[in-house]
């Protein structure tokens, strides 16, 4: 049985349809991030889940009971948010025992208990110190603390680290991943930083204008978009119009704008030859040539090479005006085309991939 | 911009006010307490006799007890108003605010004039209940501590509301969302969160309604029984009735020193120096 089954959920408010027939099951002890730009919808729905909101239709059942008409407070649920959350007037201690409280604890088990998440988080000192007097990150990991010290069969979490510097937010990253490895708490996690969906979850949500652009493990969504949409917001793509020419064993003959034509592995969806389709390809799947040969077929200036540490990135204006992104590790020693010159670029025909022009 | 300048624009803009209340502040403030030691023998009698003078004693306990009662009813009535109006949204508030801030504008003159309207034995309050209940003695509510402190209500509540609303304000808003998905109900929301976070502004509401009830004059005179006379009261009755000046002086100081208290308590609490959370 699934810990959370959503069920055509809808949530409007007037005209705007902030989530639409939204459907998604998340596993027990899974990790599962929903990720989108803002306004897609991802914050409504952790709302809905939590009872912040009511749907204007649809269904929310969490652990096999219907809780679309309960109270947040009857839900069972943590909560984790971007500003903490923290009670400012009750020392960490009593943050902590807060939902023990609540929740008629005797004081021997909750001062044991407390006790126990102190140590998991790894800050068993800070007990009777007030909130304010602690860092962001140490805050978050009290707040933290707080909704796994009561074990709700659900943590869903509001941009935790959406107020933490960019390394502390890596820091936290690790500590989040190891408290749900180690407490087997499910957890649902909303973002719009691509990169900490891609290397907490097991799998992501992937939102688009309060509808799912898809789900999939961070691979799945990178390695096998299901939509131009899906390959722009995950990492870089170039993405180039193509006709289909012919059908050619397991692959389908495109031609580009500027003529060239390519093989590609053949798509799910149906290429009628003459139709239109996108040619996907990744950066680091590409490579470029200061002549051209077989492999390096496509012509185009080279506009600018960006070194960034390990990696260099070549920005090519094709032939045909589109822009052509090439990733290529960095050697010591590499010969580099002069900025301005002509470059060929090329890559494998099963590193490419067609995307529905629709 | 010039310093010195500066300094010359302040003490001209200031300078008329400063006038005025050297003139007919400070001056008849001081001319009190010249009287109240008798003039230049310095003698401290006046406030020998009010330490053993049982009428004294009696309005001082009074004067407590009805500034206590008016606050604390006050604060009730005053915090259940901040409450609701922290909800609605702030156009909503904006209306609202002004049947707060109503009786702020009326004279308390006026206002006392119409308690004794709507309170006395064929007011309002009472034609309501007898017809309600069928009751034939009305509830005596005039010229006494019910009269009394109905009108200091009336008269207090802006200046509880005012304070506690800006405190609840203030309050993040997720905190209750978090202690709701914790599993907290309602009252305990209320009583762990919303209320000890809002205690500055309370103790600020408090500290002002006190501050402004122990030197009631017009309320107990109009609304209140022989029994409710107050520090004020008490004074007007030396200064009128016994002509008894030095001892109306000292009974104003000491009315002085009590208020100058509390002010001195609210503006550490507004400026934060009292801990306490």
């Amino acid at each position: 049985m699934p810990m959370i089954e959503i069920d055509k959920l809808t949530k409007r408010y007037g005209e705007f349809v902030a989530l639409a027939e939204f459907s998604l099951e998340v596993g027990k002890g899974e990790f599962v991030s929903l990720l989108g730009p803002s306004g897609s919808g991802k914050t409504t729905l952790l709302n809905l889940i939590a009872g912040m909101t009511r749907p204007s239709s649809g269904r929310i059942v969490i652990d096999g009971v219907d809780v679309t008409d309960l109270p947040a407070s009857k839900r069972d649920l943590g909560m984790v948010f971007q500003n903490y959350a923290l009670m400012p007037h009750m020392t960490v201690f009593e943050n902590i025992a807060f939902p023990l409280r609540v929740r008629r604890v005797p004081n021997a088990e909750i001062k044991r208990r407390v006790g126990e998440v102190l140590d998991l988080i790894r800050m068993p000192h800070v007990a009777e110190r007030r909130p304010r007097e602690l860092s962001g990150g140490q805050q978050q990991r009290i707040s933290l603390a707080r909704c796994i010290v009561y074990r709700p069969s659900l943590i869903l979490m509001d941009e935790p680290l959406g107020a933490l510097d960019k390394k502390l937010r890596e820091e936290m990253q690790i500590e989040i991943s190891r408290l749900h490895r180690e407490s087997g708490i499910t957890m649902l996690y909303v973002t719009h930083d691509q990169e900490e969906a891609l290397t907490m979850s097991d799998r992501i949500v992937l939102m688009r204008e309060g509808r799912c652009a898809q789900v999939g493990t961070a691979d799945e969504l990178y390695f096998n978009p299901v939509s131009p949409y899906v390959a722009d917001f995950i990492g870089h793509s170039n993405q180039l119009t193509c006709t289909i020419l012919r059908e050619e064993g397991g692959n389908v003959v495109v031609g580009l704008a500027g003529g060239d034509r390519r093989a590609v592995p053949r798509p799910a969806f149906p290429v009628p030859v003459g139709g239109k389709a996108i040619l996907l390809v990744r950066p680091e799947s590409a490579s470029l040539a200061a002549r051209a040969d077989d492999h390096h077929s496509l012509r185009g200036t080279l506009e600018a090479s960006l070194v960034v540490g390990s990696n260099i990135k070549h920005v090519v204006r094709l032939d045909s005006g589109e822009t052509f992104l090439v990733q290529e590790l960095n050697h010591r020693l590499r010969a580099r085309p002069a900025i301005g010159s002509a470059v060929w670029v090329g890559w494998s025909a099963e590193a490419s991939q067609l995307l529905s022009a629709s | 911009m010039n310093h010195a300048l500066d300094t010359r624009h302040a003490a001209l803009l200031l300078a008329p006010l400063t006038l005025l209340m050297l003139l007919f502040f400070l001056m008849p403030a001081l001319s009190i307490v010249w009287t109240s030691v008798h003039g230049g023998q310095l003698d401290l009698a006046a406030y020998r006799e009010l330490l053993t003078s049982a009428l004294f004693r009696r309005v001082l306990a009074t004067t407590f007890e009805i500034s206590i009662e008016a606050t604390a009813l006050t604060l009730v009535i005053g915090y259940a108003i901040a409450m609701h109006l922290a909800r609605l949204t702030p156009s909503a508030r904006a209306v609202m605010m002004i049947f707060v801030m109503l009786p702020f504008w009326t004279s308390i003159l006026v206002k006392s004039f119409a308690f004794t309207i709507v309170l006395g034995d064929a007011g309002l309050v009472n034609r309501a209940i007898s017809w309600l209940f069928g009751t034939e003695t009305p509830i005596p509510m005039l010229f006494n501590r019910v009269g009394v402190v109905l009108g200091m209500l009336n008269f207090l509540l802006p200046f509880m509301v005012l304070p506690v609303l800006g405190n609840l304000l203030a309050q993040d808003r997720t905190l209750q969302r978090a202690a709701e998905t914790m599993g907290a109900g309602p009252v305990r929301i209320f009583l762990r969160i919303t209320l000890p976070l809002s205690l500055p502004g309370v103790l600020s509401g408090v500290l002002m309604c006190l501050s402004l009830s122990v030197g009631s004059y017009i309320t107990p005179a109009l609304l209140g029984g022989r029994t409710d006379m107050m520090m004020a009261n008490l004074v007007d009755f030396y200064t009128r009735q016994t002509l008894d000046w030095p001892a109306a002086s000292a009974i104003a100081m000491v009315l002085l020193l009590i208020t100058a208290l509390i002010v001195v308590l609210l503006t550490r609490v507004r400026g934060g120096n009292v801990e306490v959370l």
